[in-house]
């Protein structure tokens, strides 16, 4: 049996990970991409929790669930800005992207 | 024990694609990276008891996701054949330091506590049929709410991603 520390630090270290995506990355897209990842790990941290030490509450799992909804609505949302911004600017790089109006 | 083995394989393929994903040197391997990633999450998924949550993030993140995450690069690619430009900016090392120091902290704050003694039975099985019974009586308000959101960010996508021609 794999004991519940495990998936804990896996799931720090993957968002450790899309921290650093998203902190390091040029592009708004892989920017997204590092959302992603700490999404994700923040989703498994709470099946985890949910599996191993709430039995017969599913608080956990619904709360992933609800992850799940608001990422793909927050992915969605964001390309169609990425998608916007270069049609208008012709670059999808978060340093240049530094006007506030136009 | 299968299921040690198991986790140890997945928990490689997952740490191992996600730095793929913040390291490779093109978008598109990056994101097919991402897709491995999501994969192997799912695959935890089944290895906690909760197919569900598997199932579901097969469905919308190896399905949704990918595709839009494709599309989109696609769309935003830079003059096709230039020079390849640097996908990292100058501040990548002092980001490596922030991610290295948080998994530190992540890692030693879970290794430091101690747990209560029920995390050491092991993850039970969770049925769909109670799990829609908690999505849909428990936290119904929720549920309508991110229904809304969802609706919300559609068409809140549609409009910013429409071609105007008085633009």
């Amino acid at each position: 049996m794999v004991p519940l520390e495990n998936f804990l630090a896996l799931s720090g270290i993957l968002f450790a990970i899309g921290v650093y995506g998203v902190l390091a990355r040029r592009s708004a897209v892989l920017v997204l991409m590092g959302i992603e990842l700490m999404l994700n790990a923040v989703a498994l941290n709470f099946v985890a929790f949910a599996a191993y030490l709430d039995p017969g509450q599913f608080a956990g799992v619904v709360i992933a669930v609800f992850i799940i909804t608001v990422a793909a609505a927050e992915v969605g949302l964001a390309l169609a800005i990425i998608i916007r911004y270069f049609r208008m600017q012709a670059t999808s790089n978060v340093d240049e992207a530094a006007a506030l109006k136009w | 024990m299968a299921v040690e083995v198991l986790w140890w394989l997945f928990a490689f393929l997952i740490v191992g694609t996600a730095i793929g994903v913040v390291t490779a040197r093109t978008v598109i391997h990056s994101a097919l990276f991402l897709l491995a990633s999501l994969g192997g999450v799912a695959a935890m998924y089944v290895l906690l008891l909760v197919e569900f949550l598997a199932l579901v993030q097969i469905l919308i993140y190896g399905g949704a996701v990918a595709v839009l995450v494709l599309l989109a690069l696609m769309l935003t690619r830079q003059a096709a054949g230039g020079e390849p430009v640097s996908l990292n900016g100058p501040q990548a090392p002092f980001a490596a330091l922030a991610g290295i120091a948080l998994a530190a902290v992540l890692v030693g704050a879970v290794v430091a506590s101690s747990w209560p003694a029920a995390a050491a039975d092991g993850p039970v099985d969770v049925p769909f049929e109670q799990i829609s019974e908690a999505l849909f009586e428990d936290f119904g308000a929720t549920f309508i709410l991110v229904s809304i959101l969802l609706l919300v960010a559609a068409v809140g996508a549609i409009i910013l991603a429409r071609q105007e021609d008085a633009d």
